[in-house]
Formats: structure tokens, sequence, C-alpha cells
């Protein structure tokens, strides 16, 4: 039962655990008390019909001269009892004592029979227990006698314990279909709430009991709770990055009037910092804001296209992979995906190897570099937004620590899987699988 | 010639001032405006050969603003846009702006941007082209104001800004030879992105963009003079 429970540990399994608890102690009482019942008036009945049996055949016997009374014996035994009378029939052995309370029933319904110095035993060959025994005739001479035990008793037993089960498993499958039914919502609900955080809102029917219902509609309100506190929290975000803007636009155009090459140079990467910082940030942000999306693009162009201006640009990057390759995708998010990676494999693998693979179900994009990696208990971490690793790869680093968080949302936004790991020979490789039938 | 004269609308006072002053200092003449009033007051001032718009001004946004003044006017506009995303360059670009600078930009930046954008209406007016939006051809569709190709099979395909031009400039002398220095000159509208590429690697680039597993790219190398396209194209 215990291992059935934690197998089934939703609250569906949980009740129909209990129910089935509660119906079998009340089945396997009952049965055990009707049982019972009809096993000793049963016994009683029996008790009755021998004690009959033997009052007549203690007369019959007993009247008859001794040469006849082995014929009258014969005569008396039918297919239930056994009469036998010899001469010399040795005395039988003493009373058994289990059948103390059969004797006493025969005696209390023929009392004629005390004086006969009733002994009854019970003798068990096989399966099928029997009562034997004797009686005293008035001449001390003994009849003997043996008892069939009634054949099939346990086989009706079984048969009728059988048919109360029926209704009992009915009940059962009933409430189990019930239980399942009234518990449904609850179903929906955790369904809904798994996804609570991964962008769109489910607003949840308010159904079922009275407690479900106001489950449905707290979990409602909630995630109405959230999400706006979120969308606050973003737009707020959003509002700052674009309005930081334009003051960062004077400041580049003043620093464009700036005599000094050397403080102009150095004012113009700051602007251009800075222009960066709040360019990922709006990027990170912008997926949730105006989701855009998925159409037709041809992905291996568009990595061809990001390895050409990062070699325009002087970095040591190659492409390889197929010439066209056409998937839906939501095309800003997925290129933002690959530059960043590309971006990255630059400024700490010193280079970028992109090959595109093209699976039965999955297209594959991976980044090689040829730096020191990421160690492992790290890999999870540069997931993270706003997470940067220090040390050795703080050199080239600029920017608020968003690439990755920005591939890894746009990548699960397509229903794809991001991976990160560390070649045997050195070096660095991201991959991006896709599936092809994505929503 | 005169010096072209610009309408500035936007409503940063010393961000105004400073794009004035830097398109000054390059020899353009400039009509400061801080609102919609005033940029229609400084249309009344006298010939305008270029606006450069703000798309977050108060009062009336900039995306009506541009619906407005296309309505009046053949005007060429510059989109200036402090939320830089690609959804509103391409929205700005479909309502009819020639171009789109998201903001921080360079003073650099900007010149490069209004010549290229004075210099291509100049090259159009001077064919007598109207402003064109679609080309076909060998089933490849291309929007202009989106900037953006499209497969046969109807996927986007990815194209640098020099690799556009040189699409744009293929596409409106079809089945030409063209000259590898005219079609230099015709590509070189946009200084901004990085056509210091030589012309040779553009065009190889894009052969192998435009180029299918049964088809290859409708661009011919033409031994010592230049290049041709060699496809039909059709106008929309």
């Amino acid at each position: 039962m215990r291992l059935l429970l934690r197998r089934s540990s939703g609250l569906v399994g949980r009740i129909f655990a209990i129910l089935l608890i509660t119906v079998g102690i009340e089945f396997a009482v009952g049965t055990l008390v009707y049982e019972r019942a009809s096993h000793s008036s049963l016994q009683e009945d029996e008790a009755r019909r021998l004690a009959e049996h033997l009052v007549i055949s203690r007369k019959l016997v007993a009247e008859r001269p001794w040469r006849e009374r082995e014929t009258m014996a014969r005569l008396l035994t039918t297919d239930r009892y056994e009469v036998r009378w010899t001469p010399n029939l040795p005395s039988p052995p003493p009373l058994a004592p289990q059948l103390g309370r059969m004797r006493a029933q025969i005696l209390a319904w023929e009392p004629s029979l005390r004086d006969s110095n009733m002994r009854l035993r019970l003798t068990s060959p096989g399966r099928h227990a029997r009562v034997t025994g004797a009686l005293q005739l008035p001449d001390q001479s003994w009849v003997h006698f043996r008892m069939e035990e009634s054949p099939g008793g346990w086989a009706l037993a079984i048969g009728r314990v059988g048919l109360a089960l029926v209704p009992a498993i009915a009940l059962i499958i009933v409430a189990g279909l019930l239980i399942r039914r009234t518990l449904n919502p609850l179903r929906h609900l955790a369904r809904a709430t798994e996804r609570v955080g991964h962008g769109e809102q489910i607003e949840l029917v308010e159904a079922g009991t009275v407690e479900v219902r106001n489950l449905v509609r707290a979990f409602n309100e909630m995630q109405r709770r959230i999400h706006r506190l979120i969308t606050d929290r973003t737009e707020t975000l959003a509002a700052v990055g674009h309005d930081l803007r334009t003051p960062i636009a004077r400041l580049q155009l003043r620093a464009d009037g700036v005599k000094d090459e050397a403080l102009r140079e150095a004012l113009l990467s700051d602007t251009a910092e800075m222009a960066g910082m709040i360019d990922s940030l709006l990027a990170y942000l912008g997926g949730e804001k105006d989701p855009e999306p998925p159409v037709p693009t041809d992905i291996a162009v568009m990595a061809a296209t990001i390895v050409d201006e990062a070699t325009d640009r002087g970095a040591r990057v190659s492409y390889a992979g197929p010439a066209h390759l056409e998937m839906k995708v939501r095309p800003i998010a997925v290129r933002r995906a690959i530059h960043n990676l590309v971006e990255n494999a630059v400024n700490y693998g010193g280079c970028a190897d992109v090959r595109l693979s093209e699976g039965p179900d999955i297209v594959t994009i991976a980044v090689d570099d040829e730096g020191p990696g990421i160690a492992e208990h790290q890999l999870e971490e540069v997931l993270r937004p706003f997470s940067r690793l220090d040390s050795s790869r703080r050199r080239n680093t600029r920017g608020l620590g968003l690439g990755l968080a920005i591939v890894a949302r746009a990548v699960e936004r397509e229903q794809g899987t991001l991976t990160l790991s560390n070649h045997s020979a050195g070096g660095f490789r991201a991959e991006i699988s896709l599936p092809k039938h994505a929503a | 010639m005169t010096s072209p004269s610009i309408i500035i609308v936007d409503d940063d006072p010393p961000l105004r001032l400073l794009t004035s002053r830097a398109l000054q200092e390059h020899g353009y003449t400039v009509r400061p405006a801080s609102s919609a009033p005033e940029m229609w007051a400084a249309f009344d001032g006298g010939p305008v050969d270029l606006v450069l718009l703000d798309i977050m001004l108060p009062g009336t946004n900039g995306i009506d603003l541009c619906r407005q003044i296309r309505r009046k006017s053949d005007v060429p506009i510059i989109f200036i846009s402090a939320r830089g995303s690609e959804a509103d360059r391409i929205v700005g670009l479909e309502l009819g702006a020639d171009d789109y600078l998201a903001k921080p930009f360079s003073t650099r930046e900007l010149i490069a941007r209004i010549r290229a954008v004075l210099r291509r209406v100049g090259v159009e007016r001077q064919q007598g082209d109207l402003r064109e939006s679609e080309a076909c051809f060998d089933g490849w569709s291309v929007s202009f104001p989106r900037r953006e190709l499209r497969s046969p099979g109807g996927a986007v395909v990815d194209l640098t800004g020099a690799e556009f031009d040189l699409l744009g400039s293929f596409l409106s002398h079809p089945q030409r030879v063209i000259a590898r220095e005219r079609l230099i000159e015709l590509s070189r509208t946009r200084l901004g992105d990085s056509s210091d590429r030589s012309i040779d690697v553009l065009v190889s680039r894009l052969r192998r963009k435009l180029s299918t597993a049964n088809k290859p790219a409708p661009i011919t190398t033409v031994r010592g003079i230049g290049y041709m396209f060699n496809a039909e194209v059709s106008r929309a």
C-alpha cells in the first residue's frame, strides 16, 4: 500500500487509495461477520440433523436382536451418515475437545442421548474433516457413526464472496471516476502554474467545487498581479533605456567636437559602451514586450551573413554548412542569438567556427572557439542575466552580461535547447538546437 | 548648387542644437523645429531637401507626422528613434521614410546617411523612377521599403546593407553589362555600412545567397569590364 501511495502521489491517487482501503476494510469485516454467522447456523443445523439421525439409529439398532443389528446399521447408513454396529467393536477414544460445542448442541436438541455416553472425534484424511463418533447402547455395545462433510462448502463461500465483491468493485470504479472529475480543475491549475513565467498568461476557467473554484480564482489573480509586476518593471527598464539614448546621443555629438584626439576617442568609446549596454538590455527585455511572430527564414544565409560581417570587422570567423536552409523562426531573436554566440567566441576564444547541420527533426548551430572555456561549475551561472565571470574572461568584457541570457531566451522561445560545453582538447562550444516544426 | 536645406524635428533642445551645428559644419542649411506645428511652419519657409524626424514627439507621434508629410510631399525623410528596435525600423521604412537612424549616432554616421539618401533620391529623380516598392526575378522578391529579400520558397534571406544596395543596382539595370566602377558608384549609397569590402567580394557573397540547388545566381562576370544581371525583373 505504501508503494502504491508513493507511486501515485497525486491527489487523485491518494484519495483513491484511501477509498480503496476503506471499502476494502468494510468489505473484509462485513464478509467475515456474515460468514461467521452463517457458518455457526450451518453447524447448528448439522448438529440437529445428526442428533435426529442418531436418536433414530440408536432406537432401531437397540430394538433388534444381536444378529440383525449389523444389517439394520447398514440400512440406516445414508449418503451423509455411515452407521456401523459389530458385537465386538472396541470402545472409541474419548471426546475430542474441539467438538464439545457440537456435542452440547446435539444433546440440547435430543436430551434422550444424554445417557448414551456419546463420543465425537475429528478425523481428517486429506482436506475434508470428518466427524466420527460412537454411542453406547443400553446393553453396553457401541454404535459407531461417521458423518460425511457436505462437499463444496468452501466453494460456495468463495462464490458468495465473489458475488459480494462485484458491487464493491463497481463502487470503487464509479468513485474513482468521480474523484478524477472533481479534481480535473486542479490538474489544469498545475499545468497553468508550470507555465507561469514562461511568457504567455493562461486564464483558467473557474470550475469544480467551491474550494477549487476559490483556488483557481486566487491563482488567476496572482497570475495577473505577477504579470502586471513584470510588465511594470519591464516597461520601466525599457523606458529608462530609451530615455538614456537621447543624452548619450548628445554626449556622442559633443564628443565629436572635441579637438583632443585621445580624449575624443576615449569619450566615443565610453558612449559606444553605454549604447551597447542599453542595446543588450532592450534586446533582453524586448522579446517579452512585443514578441515577434515566427516567419520562414533562411537560417543558413543568416549564419553566413553574421560570419561575413564579423570577418569584415577583422575577426577570425568561419562558416561551414549548407548554403540554404529554410525554417520558421523569429528572425530578429535568432539572428541576435547567433550574433551573440559569435561575438562571445571571438571575444573570449579568439575565433569562431560556426557549423550548421540539419538532422531529421532538429537543426543545430554550433559555435566553437579556441579559448580557455568555462569551468564546469560555472556553465549554469553564465546563462543567468547580469552574470559575468571574473579574472581571465573579464579582459574584453563589455556590456551587462546579458549576452548568453538573451541567447537562452531566444532559444527557449523557439522551443530549442542551448548547450554549453568545453572541448576535451581545449576550446569552448555553444550549441543551439532548434526543432524543425516548432510553433 | 546651393547647399541642401534640412528640417530637424526633435523635441530635445540640446540635441536639436547639436545636430543642427553638426549639419551646418558640413555645409547644410538647417531649419530646426521642436514640434509638428513648427515643422509645418518651417516647410513654408522655402524648399526643403530632407527632413530629420524624431519618432517620439510630444503631441503628434512621429509616425503619424510621417504619414501626413507623405500625403503632401515626396521629400526624403530620415527617422531618428531612441527605440531602435528592428520592428520600429521596418514600420518607419514601410511608412515611407527613406532611412532610419537609431539614437545614439555619430556625426559621421548622420552625415553619411543624409548624403546617401540625397544621392539615392537624386539618382531616382534623374532616371525619372518613382519610388519603387517591389521587384521580382526568378521567383525571388525584393521589398525596397523593408529592405528585404525573400527566396522563391518565401523565406526571408538576410542581406547586409551593402549587399542590398548592390542588388538594388543590379535590379535597376537588368540584362545590361555594368562596369565595376559604375557599380561601386551606384552601390555606395550607404557609407555607414561595411562598404569598404571590394565590390568583387560583395558580388560573390550576393551570388552565394542567390544561388539555389537547381539554379545558379543570375549574375555573370563580364571579363575585364564588370558584371551583368541576367534575369527578367518585374516591378510592382
